[in-house]
């Protein structure tokens, strides 16, 4: 096979072409001119060295740069979850009568937010009012629901969290209840107001931050 | 200088969860997990609202946990002395992170001094007073 690919040069096409044969001498010679001249500080020996006995490197694995940590003293986010910042299930022996006065304060302080009881003009004032003012501890029930298991619930809130309520009824039950496709009744004071869940998907915090516009259809 | 209805109602909301943390814990001394959401919230509608506390109040709530702070009941309040001063040394019981306040007689806070009391001269830093 290798005659095939390798043909030997006649003397007279070397002649033409003035190919000149190097000899093996001459060819090591210049090789080792050619590495001392490429690499001054390497002795011969260590050249050598290097040509025969060490391993060539063909691709190069560069550590990765661990992550750094990112070290927030203030947040302590993951391990602040796991200290149970929601409830524990011990409020079940908690009754119902220990939220009432809880219930009284609210009462008190949405009497107070809106100057007055019942102010016959602008029940939007109300109604905006109440969009910016906090829900825990009102007197909370369901009205309308997809879900049928859920219409007539009544209790106080306890929790407000982005997707739920945690409301605890009067049989000491705490019942969780998704905001999504489902109406709400408040009560105060003889002013009695719908939400609708499904636009109040947010937490309560960011509720009084944010801007509320009428988007959409409002039902369920 | 009139207050903003915004900004007020904001601050009764403020007021209204500090006080039913308030009204929780004293109902049932055991349960903080609640009176900690409470805060919590109130933390983050302040942090979002940017708005200013009274320092009597931050000092009863954790910065690490948000919880309610009642010596005795969720901290321990110790204090101590320090480099020949007196400190008051507040740790949380539940993060136990720690709070420490110096305790000169002769210190006054700003909200303390006369011309803070004034709407109008609010604004002006300490050295600007006659």
């Amino acid at each position: 096979m290798n005659s095939v690919i390798y043909h030997a040069l006649s003397q007279k096409d070397a002649k033409e072409f003035d190919i000149q044969h190097p000899g093996t001498q001459r060819a090591e010679a210049f090789v080792r001119a050619f590495l001392k001249r490429s690499m001054p500080r390497m002795s011969r020996q260590a050249q050598e060295d290097h040509l025969q006995r060490k391993a060539v490197v063909l691709e190069y694995f560069t550590h990765r740069k661990q992550k750094e940590k990112k070290k927030k003293s203030k947040g302590l986010s993951a391990k602040q979850r796991r200290e149970l910042r929601l409830f524990d299930i011990n409020p079940e022996q908690q009754r119902y009568s220990l939220f009432l006065p809880l219930h009284e304060l609210w009462k008190q302080y949405i009497r107070d937010l809106c100057n007055g009881l019942k102010p016959d003009m602008q029940p939007q004032m109300i109604q905006a009012k109440l969009l910016k003012a906090d829900l825990h501890g009102a007197i909370v029930s369901v009205t309308k629901s997809k879900c049928p298991s859920y219409v007539g619930i009544t209790g106080i809130l306890l929790q407000e969290t982005k997707h739920i309520f945690k409301i605890i009824t009067k049989e000491d039950r705490l019942k969780v209840i998704p905001k999504l496709n489902c109406v709400f009744t408040v009560e105060i004071d003889g002013f009695i107001s719908y939400i609708y869940g499904s636009k109040f998907q947010l937490r309560s915090s960011e509720r009084s931050a944010k801007k509320f516009k009428a988007k959409g259809t409002i039902d369920l | 200088m009139a207050g903003q209805v915004k900004d007020r109602e904001a601050f009764q909301r403020l007021s209204f969860l500090y006080q039913a943390a308030h009204c929780v814990l004293a109902q049932d001394p055991e349960n903080q997990a609640l009176a900690r959401f409470y805060c919590h919230t109130e933390r983050t509608i302040a942090k979002r609202l940017v708005l200013r506390r009274d320092p009597s109040v931050k000092r009863t709530l954790c910065r690490g946990c948000s919880s309610l702070l009642i010596p005795g009941l969720t901290c321990t309040q110790r204090q101590r002395r320090c480099k020949a001063q007196r400190w008051t040394v507040q740790t949380c019981l539940t993060c136990q992170r720690s709070q420490r306040f110096l305790n000169d007689p002769r210190h006054l806070l700003w909200g303390d001094r006369p011309e803070a009391q004034l709407g109008s001269q609010a604004g002006l830093p300490w050295w600007h007073s006659g």
